[in-house]
């Protein structure tokens, strides 16, 4: 009989218990949600309810639509205002997962007569969708370990800051409800192969569907759960259960995800999807030769049968290259190449090298947005193999291929953060399990030392076994650590286990304190409203940008179409109202190394180019008054970038440069730089603001030439407060149908060059 | 100012006078050196139409031709080849903001001085001699000096009536660059040339003055003498060489060959082209709708036919109001996202006056497109209409319901259908001897 450690009561019913475990497991997911919601208003607290940063205002004007009109009028919406002259064919080229639902949420609150505004439907979103996320990883930890584990779990992505991340009150972004869509389908799946349930496979379907309507991001589903398949028929672990969950998950999810029109036939056509069909093909191939090895007993015919099984997966897949190779599928796209390699981008599509959300991951952000449950992950991942069911091959799938995934691009840390919550719960709740468990062991013959000197961390514990022994199987190595070998194992006394247990307090008191501090420090601007502390430690709120968009707003007419770098697009056509060239919607390259042109050619040639587009107005960002450094100057050479991909022979970087290759904007900037016309707008006038001494451009660092650019082609409109926003207005065509420089220089009085009459005769020689 | 009352108590009692399409007031700047009873009939004739003439001298500052951003005058006519400086209001600046305002100028070039309107002719493309260089031509024999010129107008011109004589000319010739908004109105005849010498001291004076211009030859057909400019405002300027051209002495100066001179004819309709009286056309409206409707969409889908119609008025200065026009042959419309996708004649309707129309199918092409008329002759006003409407795709309801090409997967999807049926019926009718395996295949 096994000593106790400590007692617990033995008079309390067995039905009591069942009650208060289910009591305080409710309570608890309560508590969780609150904790994730209120955790998110940090962003609303601090500023306003607001719609944050540039993506988020385009869904915001997309769902007051759909509010206002109805779904269908949604659906055929065609946006004259974007992408000028060429227009977007909206209904057809987003994921409307995210408007619908909000659509939605608006319509039943207003049939409860709750007459809720629809800004703060969008604003509040996300926190709402994240306690559904914690509700949701907390049933997909349960399936993998217990219920302990999946409150761990839905406390960890309830607060981490990974998640947080994407999903503030105001960051109304497709991101907001995929995570929890992605965990939910995830869980269905898993119970779907669990069960063998073509019920929960429908049920992953249909989450599947509302993932594709709502996130590109579904491609890592429909990679993921083939991926899965593969591994456990290649693990010898076809089961009918595999069969009937996949096939309906397929087949089903396939059909409804077509029905969204912005994917349309990607799913037979493209190579992101061929996997999952593959993989639907190779599993019929394989039930049906199980089907007939069940009914025949030969020997040999069980060989033949295997080589045409393995014949018909080759013709399978020589078929798909062969159909990529002629255009019936198309090949991978640029978005994937870069992937696999993070230099692919830059070189070939500087439009998505441009956006720093696709830069590779720095270490720093991974403690920063993870914290300890980074130290935790792999003893997770480690501990699935000690069990190693279906379900556990997912999570360490799962955990191999998104952690390559966030190590390449920054914004991919999304879809890690829940399998490191996942894996870190189950590590820290067998870590819990094991000390909290008062059961000690009965001590043999083995002296007691071993026993207390056993690592408190299974991770760090697998690292010391494996150099140890000499690990014949991977059975075997798994099973030295798990406590199958016959020496009695476990932990004695109550000290040793308090001293862990306080430790592992600790360190989760920690992770709520860095959670809580990244969230309101780093993660709650809306990047439409800047704050600054001032010298006497006042918040000091820079609202530039909404100053200028009201300013275009109010004083600009209604047809104004105002060119800017298509980084502030959505903004533009969200809080000014007013007709874009480009947007955040970078669907036409051409189009956007258009306006790269025009900013980064001297005024003369962009003059024409601004005609051809209409445009009245051009706005640009400028931070060299405040130092904020996100300006246009700073991009600017991505504009040069992405005009040389489409003009290689009249825009090219090294004319930017210095000889010495610096890259700079004061005496030294060679010509190309200093004619073009985002510099010579963003530094128009600049000079005069520092009353004859020479001006500093606090970005760069650098003192600025005492002759300031002069503009003949446009005209100042606006300036804002802190002149981070600039907005110039197009001059029209001279009335005498001089060129705009002559005619300005008449306009100020200087004198003309005396012209002489055009040579009518040769002369003669 | 008793000339003024008298101008204005014949305008009232001739109310049905030809005028302006665009105001009656005329601001007239003399020299104080130029008298102007030597060019009564030119005002007489102004008058006549039903103009109200205001007279100011060159260095005189009332009245005010801009108050408050605002052009008071219709129409300013500057005969001041006196005088090198004008007035403060007067400045070539102010007379080219005067034409962004509408305001029309009829100017006078300097022969002997470096005027501020012989400075300003260079941004409306005029190329002026050196000063004192008047237009000289010994050709035809006359008893007249050889700065006083005798030129034929060209035989048909749209400024200009028909079958004019020969206009008397005294004044400089001017070279001029290509400008599409240029008109010129007169050219110097081929046998004449601008030289330095009022005194016309022989051949060598050609000589002499071509090579102190450095480039060619002042002289030829190819010298303008008067010129019209059309601003791309619609206001309207000319540049007459001499002033005497509208003088009284050389509008009853007879002809070498003894017939009466077209001068004043030529004033009057040179007046009436700057003053918007002739060649004055505008666009009344435009409309768009489908075929077979009358409103127009606010947007149209793909491969929609849509008949686009203009209505053109042109001013009737005996009349004095709009009347529709249906003159003009050549007209064109465009529709065009960034380039034109289609460009198609816009021919005048017969019967009905005025109205220009053409259908055409919308291409398939989606995107913002705008309808563009851009219809520019030289000495009528342009005709610019732009209207902007989106092309979208059809809507989702819009598109055929039932297609022939996709036989193949309809009878893929029905027969599936009915396999699937006839499969469910044989399962559950057959024999249940292995009842355990219920449910597992019926997924």
């Amino acid at each position: 009989m096994a000593t106790k450690a400590y007692t617990l009561p033995t008079n309390v019913a067995p039905e009591t218990v069942a009650n208060i475990r289910s009591l305080v497991r409710i309570v608890s997911l309560a508590l969780i949600s609150a904790a994730a919601i209120s955790s998110r208003l940090f962003a609303v607290v601090n500023f306003e309810s607001i719609i944050h940063e540039f993506d988020p205002w385009f869904n915001y004007r997309a769902t007051k639509l759909l509010a206002a009109k109805g779904f269908y009028e949604f659906w055929n919406w065609f946006d004259p205002t974007a992408w000028y002259p060429l227009g977007r064919v909206v209904g057809g080229t987003i994921y409307p997962g995210l408007m619908a639902t909000s659509g939605v949420i608006y319509n039943v609150l207003h049939a409860l007569n709750l007459p809720v505004d629809i800004r703060n439907i969008c604003v509040l979103l996300a926190p709402g969708f994240s306690a559904l996320t914690a509700w949701s990883t907390y049933m997909f930890t349960k399936e993998l370990k217990d219920e302990s584990a999946g409150l761990l779990a839905a406390a960890f992505i309830g607060i981490v800051p990974g998640y947080i991340s994407r999903s503030v009150a105001g960051s109304y972004d497709n991101e907001a409800i995929a995570i929890f869509l992605l965990m939910f389908t995830f869980y269905c799946w898993i119970k779907a192969l669990k069960t063998g349930s073509a019920f929960f496979g429908t049920l992953a379907a249909l989450f599947y569907f509302y993932m594709v309507a709502a996130w590109g991001g579904y491609a890592f589903i429909t990679n993921m759960i083939p991926l899965h398949a593969l591994a456990l028929i290649l693990m010898g672990r076809f089961s009918s259960r595999l069969y009937v969950a996949y096939s309906s998950w397929y087949a089903i999810g396939t059909l409804a995800s077509m029905q969204v029109p912005f994917v349309g036939f990607q799913p037979v056509r493209t190579s992101e999807h061929m996997a999952a069909l593959g993989v639907f093909g190779l599993l019929q191939i394989i039930a049906f030769a199980e089907l007939v090895r069940s009914h025949v007993s030969s020997k040999q015919f069980q060989t033949l049968l295997y080589a045409s099984v393995v014949a018909m997966g080759l013709v399978g897949f020589f078929g798909i290259v062969g159909l990529t190779y002629k255009g019936w599928i198309a090949p991978w796209t640029g978005r994937f190449y870069s992937l696999w390699d993070t230099g692919y981008a830059k070189k070939y599509i500087p439009i998505i090298a441009s956006v720093s959300e696709h830069q590779p991951t720095a270490w720093p952000s991974f403690f920063m947005d993870l914290h300890m449950l980074i130290f935790l992950f792999p003893a997770g991942v480690i501990m699935c193999f000690s069990k190693l069911r279906d379900e556990h091959i997912f999570v360490i799938i799962y955990s191999v291929v998104a952690s390559y995934f966030a190590g390449v691009m920054v914004r991919l840390m999304l879809t890690l953060t829940p399998v490191v919550c996942v894996a870190a719960a189950v590590a820290l709740s067998s870590l819990l399990d094991t000390y909290i468990d008062p059961t000690e062991p009965v001590p043999e013959e083995i002296e007691p030392t071993e026993a207390e000197a056993t690592p408190q961390d299974p991770a760090k514990k697998s690292k010391k076994a494996a150099p140890a022994g000499n690990p014949t199987s991977l059975g075997e190595y798994f099973s030295r650590f798990t406590g199958n070998t016959n020496k009695p194992r476990g932990i004695f006394g109550i000290n040793n286990r308090l001293i862990v247990l306080f430790n592992t307090f600790g360190m989760l008191v920690f992770f709520v304190i860095h959670c809580t501090w990244v969230t309101s420090n780093a993660y709650s601007s809306p990047s439409v409203v800047l704050a600054s502390t001032g010298a006497d430690g006042n918040p000091h709120i820079i609202d530039d940008f909404r100053e200028a968009y009201y300013w275009l707003r109010q004083n600009t007419p209604e047809d104004a179409v105002v060119m800017s770098w298509w980084d502030y697009g959505y903004q533009i056509a969200g809080m000014a109202n007013r007709t874009t060239l480009v947007d955040n919607n970078t669907w036409n390259n051409t189009h956007i190394a258009t306006v790269g042109k025009a900013m980064s050619s001297s005024e003369e040639v962009a003059y024409p180019i601004l005609k051809k587009h209409d445009v009245d107005y051009i706005l640009i960002i400028f931070g060299g008054l405040l130092g904020y450094s996100g300006d246009d100057i700073n991009k600017f050479l991505w504009m040069v970038r992405i005009a040389q991909g489409v003009w290689p022979d009249e825009i090219q970087e090294p004319n930017y440069f210095t000889k010495q290759g610096e890259y700079r904007v004061d005496d030294r900037a060679p010509d190309t730089m200093k004619n073009s016309l985002m510099y010579k707008m963003s530094y128009y006038r600049f000079n005069e603001l520092f009353g004859g001494q020479q001006a500093m451009d606090r970005v760069r660092g650098q003192q600025m030439p005492k002759q300031g650019p002069t503009l003949d082609y446009l005209d100042e409109a606006f300036t804002s407060e802190n002149w981070i926003v600039r907005i110039y207005q197009v001059r029209k065509e001279d009335i005498l149908g001089r060129d705009l420089k002559i005619a300005n220089a008449f306009e100020q009085g200087r004198k003309r060059k005396k012209t002489k009459p055009p040579v009518r005769r040769r002369a003669l020689a | 100012m008793l000339l003024r009352r008298a101008a204005a108590l014949l305008a009232l009692v001739l109310t049905a006078c030809a005028r302006s399409s665009t105001g009656d007031s005329v601001l007239v700047v003399l020299d104080p050196s130029l008298d102007k009873d030597a060019y009564s009939t030119f005002w007489a004739g102004l008058t006549d139409k039903g103009y109200n003439l205001t007279f100011r001298t060159a260095k005189e500052a009332q009245p005010e031709i801009i108050q408050d951003e605002v052009a008071q005058f219709s129409h300013v006519v500057v005969f001041a080849p006196e005088s090198k400086n004008l007035a403060q209001d007067l400045t070539p600046q102010a007379l080219v903001s005067l034409l962004d305002k509408g305001t029309n100028l009829l100017l006078a070039l300097s022969p002997s001085k470096q005027t501020t309107i012989n400075t300003l002719a260079s941004e409306f493309s005029l190329v002026l001699p050196p000063p004192g260089t008047p237009l000289i031509s010994h050709f035809p024999a006359r008893d007249a000096p050889a700065t006083v010129v005798p030129v034929s107008p060209p035989a048909a011109h749209p400024v200009l009536s028909s079958g004019l004589p020969p206009v008397w000319f005294s004044g400089v010739p001017f070279a001029y660059t290509p400008n599409p908004l240029l008109i010129p109105i007169l050219s110097a005849p081929a046998e004449s040339f601008a030289a330095d010498t009022s005194s016309d001291s022989g051949a060598d004076a050609v000589f002499e003055s071509a090579d102190r211009a450095g480039e060619g030859l002042w002289a030829g057909s190819s010298l303008s003498l008067v010129a019209g400019f059309q601003a791309t405002t619609g206001a309207r300027v000319t540049f007459v060489g001499g002033v005497e051209t509208f003088s009284d002495e050389f509008a009853q100066k007879e002809l070498p060959q003894g017939k009466s001179s077209g001068n004043k004819q030529f004033a009057e309709d040179v007046a009436g082209w700057t003053f918007q009286e002739t060649n004055a056309l505008r666009i009344d409206k435009v409309e768009h709708h489908r075929v077979n409707e009358t409103e127009p969409r606010e947007m149209y889908t793909t491969n929609d036919n849509v008949v686009f119609t203009l209505h053109v008025s042109k001013f009737n200065p005996i009349k004095d109001t709009w009347e529709p026009y249906s003159g003009i042959k050549d007209m064109q419309l465009e529709f065009t996202m960034l380039d034109p996708h289609i460009r198609t004649s816009l021919p005048p309707i017969p019967g009905k006056a005025g109205e220009y129309s053409v259908a055409f199918r919308v291409p398939d092409r989606h995107g913002v497109f705008k309808f563009v008329v851009n219809h520019k002759r030289k000495g009528w006003t342009h005709l610019e209409s732009t209207t902007v409407v989106p092309v979208v795709p059809p809507r989702h309801d819009e598109y055929p319901r039932f297609l022939s090409a996709a036989w193949p997967y309809y009878i893929g999807a029905m027969s599936t259908s009915a396999a699937f049926v006839l499969f469910v019926a044989l399962w559950l009718s057959g024999d249940d001897r292995e009842g355990r395996k219920k449910g597992l295949k019926t997924e």
